[in-house]
């Protein structure tokens, strides 16, 4: 199973994205500045637009979706039971994943973003797929749902899941690290050492790494051990 | 075409001709072809096509009712090509100081003002229904009549919370009416003589077919 964008370039004025590369199965963290590029790549990646030169091959991909970074974008049902059909998945067990047990036949338009947000994702989370990809995962999310979403991340066994954020302190535990830089898309591999390169990388991260130490990955306690670490080397 | 009050004096010109007679549809067409990329964006619009659907409906019973339903068609669709070409050329800010050129400062930014938070609303709408049918497409769902409710909702929800925050933003800056604004025009020389042939066709559009070939014999 592969994702491959070869010498893949989209314009829009002047401004240019350009991408050579290779998703094989696992976490891909998509990490850049905003306005970088990184929905650009959500978009093509899920061939919703198509680039003006080069390919974008899907091998042994059959299920594919995106996650909007807008969660309204993704309403096409007026109850929240018609919208958890939509995917697929069980209403019920989709409310209570999003924290909203019992408010199936509520309008989705009467839940704030940030609940939209969690219950759209627990809907896409809750089915298995070949290529996820999570445009803004994060946004709009208070740290408890941040923390939900990475460990739902975390527990996806297979395929090619592309994190595409700008999010600076909970992350997901990552196999690949990538980075738009003003419209290239930029592979870092894998981590820890990709952290080395990793130029818009968050503060906690740049901090431990002028200190010589690494995080092993990026959740939560893979930093906090590496914080402790700082007192070993004083 | 740059200058917006050269623009709406062609667009309103044309509008008429168009109005008036065949010949004037065909020569606001003629003259459309003048900007064949704004042209061929316009046609390439889903929208047009929809639009034109409905008008070709409508000619078409007018047709079998006795009535000049050819006629209709031709001019109703040159003026919808027409509103299609124009929107294309619209820039952010542009409404805001053709209005207050006309207008003045207070009537003229009020309105101005309006009719840009029109044009946003319309931009928004459109980004926000081609975010909704890539939804359906990621979802496997086909659109059909059944969805029109829910995606009819969803762009006027948007629309209405958009319209909320910018009134919330336009108190918190402390506008109550008028504003103060010095709006620019640069005029080529295209923009001049596109302006002067709108007005010709607009001309000769009242002129009966016959009169015009007498004219130019």
């Amino acid at each position: 199973m592969n994702l491959s964008l070869s010498s893949v370039e989209w314009h829009a004025g002047s401004w240019k994205f350009s991408a050579d590369a290779s998703f094989c199965p696992g976490v891909h963290l998509v990490a850049g500045r905003v306005g970088s590029g990184k929905t650009t790549l959500a978009l093509l990646s899920s061939r919703l637009i198509r680039p003006d030169t080069g390919t974008i091959g899907y091998d042994g991909i059959r299920a594919q979706t995106l996650s909007f970074q807008y969660p309204e974008y993704h309403i096409t049902g007026s109850t929240l039971r018609e919208e958890a059909e939509s995917y697929g998945v069980d209403p019920t067990a989709a409310c209570a994943r999003a924290g909203i047990a019992g408010r199936e036949d509520q309008d989705p338009f009467r839940l704030s973003r940030g609940e939209l947000k969690m219950f759209q994702i627990s809907c896409i989370l809750m089915r298995t797929w070949d290529l996820l990809i999570l445009d803004e995962p994060f946004s709009a999310l208070d740290c408890r749902a941040k923390l939900a979403v990475c460990r739902a991340i975390d527990e996806i066994q297979s395929g090619i899941v592309l994190v595409i954020t700008h999010e600076q302190h909970i992350l997901p535990r990552t196999d690949y690290l990538w980075e738009m830089r003003s419209g290239v898309l930029t592979g870092l591999g894998t981590l820890p050492e990709a952290l080395f390169a990793w130029e818009s990388a968050p503060g906690p991260v740049r901090m431990l790494r002028d200190r010589g130490i690494l995080p092993a990955n990026l959740r939560r306690d893979d930093m906090l051990e590496a914080a402790c670490r700082m007192h070993e080397y004083g | 075409m740059q200058d917006a009050r050269i623009r709406l004096i062609s667009v309103i010109s044309l509008s008429i001709a168009t109005f008036l007679s065949v010949p004037g549809a065909i020569l606001a067409l003629l003259w459309l072809f003048l900007t064949p990329k704004i042209l061929k964006g316009a046609v390439k619009s889903m929208a047009f096509w929809v639009i034109l659907l409905f008008v070709g409906i409508v000619a078409i019973a007018t047709q079998l009712s006795g009535n000049d339903g050819i006629s209709y068609l031709v001019r109703t669709s040159v003026i919808i090509l027409l509103g299609f070409s124009v929107y294309r050329e619209w820039h952010p800010g542009e409404f805001l100081g053709l209005s207050v050129w006309l207008f003045g400062k207070k009537t003229g930014f009020d309105l101005g003002c309006a009719m840009e938070m029109s044009m946003q609303g319309l931009h928004e709408a459109s980004r926000a229904f081609t975010r909704s049918r890539s939804a359906l497409s990621l979802k496997g769902m086909q659109p059909g009549i059944r969805l029109i409710p829910a995606m009819g909702f969803l762009l006027i929800h948007t629309r209405l919370m958009r319209a909320r925050e910018q009134a919330d933003l336009l108190a918190t800056r402390g506008y109550k009416a008028g504003g103060s604004c010095c709006p620019e025009f640069r005029t080529s020389k295209r923009d001049i003589i596109m302006g002067i042939l709108a007005i010709l066709i607009l001309f000769f559009s009242f002129m009966p077919v016959r009169d015009i070939f007498i004219l130019l014999m």
